[in-house]
């Protein structure tokens, strides 16, 4: 008797600790059905894999906003838009479509990743900046980096062979992107959840000053929150770049506020000590299927508009909003 | 003599010590580099041309700086602003101008259901601000699209006198005299000024930075908190109006996109002009002029002969310098204040 209410009651953490997660995949496929009923020929095997191909890069700049608001701090990351389309740029002409070049690309992202994502890390962890503006500066002044290199240079140049197979070929049916994120997200589960560093960043998240007295370098730890949000920023720019065939001025700003949104849909609290990373890509499905349905019905541009900010806005009111604490 | 001496030297070390001071400091630099580089700044038509330029950051800032001191944060101003100048040319008819009046009522309608439903999702419904912000700025862009998929609309002719008298034709000669020495965009602000100095007075302008800086005491000391940040929203939204009225007699024209870029400016400029973004610090003048100090920057790269592609790049970079020079300052006055009340 008293073992099976403890296991019931372990269940229910557990029920209770993924319900972001079931909600989001029951609201994925309540659009689906919604979409098949509404327009027809919504729901098909191929239109959930071409929903899951267009969500990856969402999901993909999500792990760089989920890993920043996991740390807490009120973190953020609004410059990863610009670092990934920076790399894009510098990288496609280094690359010019040769596999041989790849590994130089893959350093020079490294290297602009580091120093955007150091750069933030040192003014919001160390300086104590407030992230939003610090990142939101990072994310002009690269911008202007691009600006100064497109003034002097064209830019030219393709991903090299390798790229474009990983980001925008499909084994059979299914995009290759798609094993990108099946291989990802387990990793980051892994990192986040067994490692010591993943669970400073947690504790860091959850509460900073109880981090500190248990001997956790908050400040390091934030830094390097931020540094990893840089170097993966850049290294979805190559992948970015791949998907694209070309690299342009704004190929990367549009995904920087969804990101956001996919992580907060997917359960990762903004401020800190929360968040997995599978709810993180379920919310990134969701808000392109969303946008896809909004798309299919034929509004135009301001039904979807309207229609995105009504839907997240409900979604919000359902189970962001934090009415426990009274 | 030497007590009293001692004494102000105190209260001005106190003075000095304010944040604030800094970014006083850094408007007098900004102002003395631009007026070095463009030769007739202080000249009354330049100023009156730099001063329309700066009024719509001013005013969304000074809003903005509401809604952060009482602890939220609003992404939605600059499509709110563009829902706005939508709305009211969408209204208006330039054939008949009680038509105007319409449009200012509805718009005036429009506004406080934008800072209603912001309120309402900030306040009583405790999403984080930031992205219940960032979902109701989808629903103003997609509303504004609805009125007005490509610029454009109506305007009555004596909506001019919002961005310039003189520029309308049909004004009473005592009232042009008026307009050529005090620009209407320099009204506008001062109205923006004047209703924040009341508000600032009365309870509830209290009550925002008690919610700002501590949510929880504030709570529990009897402030209904949700109705204080929604009341914060609406205020937002009065700045934000104000400041449609200013474009759309600047402009004649209502425009979907034209407030997207502004949001995070306003956001920036409320930062640099001292306001904490954890709530409850600043002042509403100070965002005032953290906007001058925002728009002096673009005023001086322009004038500098900068070429236009660093242009991003270098605004980027001031933001920074300015908000970590003026947190730099706090910390360090705040260190040496201490280290001389505890020697003294």
């Amino acid at each position: 008797m008293n073992g099976t209410s403890v296991a019931l009651a372990g269940f229910r953490g557990a029920a209770d600790k993924q319900k972001k997660l079931i909600i989001a995949f029951f609201l994925i496929v309540f659009l689906f059905v919604f979409g098949q009923l509404t327009v027809s020929n919504f729901l098909s095997f191929g239109q959930v894999l071409l929903t899951i191909k267009l969500a990856s890069f969402i999901a993909l700049f999500g792990l760089c906003q989920m890993v920043v608001m996991a740390g807490g701090g009120d973190g953020l990351d609004l410059s990863v838009g610009y670092t990934a389309t920076l790399t894009a740029v510098l990288t496609a002409s280094i690359m010019n479509g040769q596999n041989a070049n790849l590994w130089i690309a893959i350093l020079v992202a490294l290297a602009i990743g580091l120093l955007v994502g150091a750069a933030n890390g040192f003014l919001a962890a160390y300086v104590k900046l407030p992230p939003l503006i610090v990142t939101m500066s990072m994310s002009l002044i690269v911008q202007g980096g691009i600006n100064v290199y497109t003034a002097g240079a064209n830019i030219t140049g393709k991903p090299s062979p390798v790229l474009q197979t990983i980001a925008a070929k499909s084994t059979g049916i299914v995009p290759n992107i798609v094993f990108v994120l099946l291989i990802v997200a387990p990793v980051v589960t892994v990192v986040l959840s067994r490692t010591r560093w993943g669970l400073a960043l947690f504790g860091t998240g959850t509460n900073a000053r109880a981090a500190f007295l248990g001997g956790v370098p908050v400040k390091r730890v934030r830094f390097a929150s931020f540094v990893i949000s840089g170097l993966l920023a850049s290294l979805i720019g190559l992948l970015l770049l791949g998907n694209m065939g070309i690299a342009f001025k704004d190929m990367g700003s549009n995904y920087v506020m969804p990101s956001i949104a996919a992580a907060v849909v997917g359960g990762v609290s903004m401020s800190g000590g929360e968040g997995n990373y599978f709810g993180v890509i379920l919310g990134a499905i969701f808000l392109q299927t969303l946008t896809n349905l909004l798309v299919a019905i034929g509004w135009g541009d301001a039904g979807k508009w309207l229609g995105f900010g009504i839907v997240l806005f409900t979604l919000l009111i359902v189970y962001v909003s934090d009415r426990r604490v009274r | 003599m030497g007590k009293d001496r001692k004494k102000a030297w105190a209260a001005t070390r106190k003075y000095l010590a304010k944040p604030e001071f800094s970014t006083l400091l850094i408007l007098v630099a900004m102002l003395a580099l631009a007026a070095f580089l463009q030769r007739n700044f202080f000249e009354a038509k330049s100023l009156n041309r730099t001063l329309n330029a700066f009024t719509p950051l001013i005013l969304l800032a000074m809003g903005q700086a509401v809604v952060i001191i009482s602890g939220g944060l609003d992404l939605s101003a600059g499509t709110a602003l563009s829902l706005l100048t939508c709305v009211l040319t969408s209204v208006m008819r330039t054939a008949n101008p009680v038509s105007g009046v319409y449009a200012i009522v509805a718009a005036f309608a429009v506004a406080i259901v934008i800072g209603v439903v912001n309120g309402i999702g900030m306040g009583y419904l405790r999403i984080p601000s930031v992205i219940a912000t960032f979902a109701t700025s989808f629903m103003w862009l997609g509303a504004a699209l609805f009125l007005r998929p490509t610029p454009g609309g109506q305007s009555v002719p004596w909506f001019k006198l919002f961005y310039d008298v003189k520029a309308y034709a049909g004004a009473p000669p005592a009232l042009k005299a008026f307009g050529s020495m005090v620009p209407s965009a320099l009204i506008l602000v001062l109205i923006g000024c004047l209703f924040w100095f009341v508000l600032s007075r009365t309870r509830t302008g209290r009550y925002i930075y008690a919610v700002g800086s501590n949510h929880t005491s504030a709570y529990e000391s009897g402030i209904n908190t949700a109705r204080i940040q929604l009341r914060a929203c609406v205020i937002n939204s009065v700045f934000i109006f104000l400041a449609a009225l200013f474009f759309v007699g600047q402009n004649q024209s209502g425009d979907a996109r034209m407030g997207d870029p502004l949001t995070l400016r306003a956001i920036a400029a409320a930062v640099v002009g001292g306001v904490a973004l954890s709530g409850g610090r600043g002042s509403v003048f100070f965002a005032l002029i953290g906007a001058l100090i925002l728009s002096l920057v673009n005023k001086i790269i322009f004038f500098a002969d900068i070429p236009y592609a660093y242009q991003t790049l270098v605004s980027g970079v001031i933001v920074i310098i300015a908000i970590a020079s003026s947190q730099a300052y706090t910390l360090y006055s705040r260190k040496s204040m201490n280290r001389r009340g505890r020697l003294a």
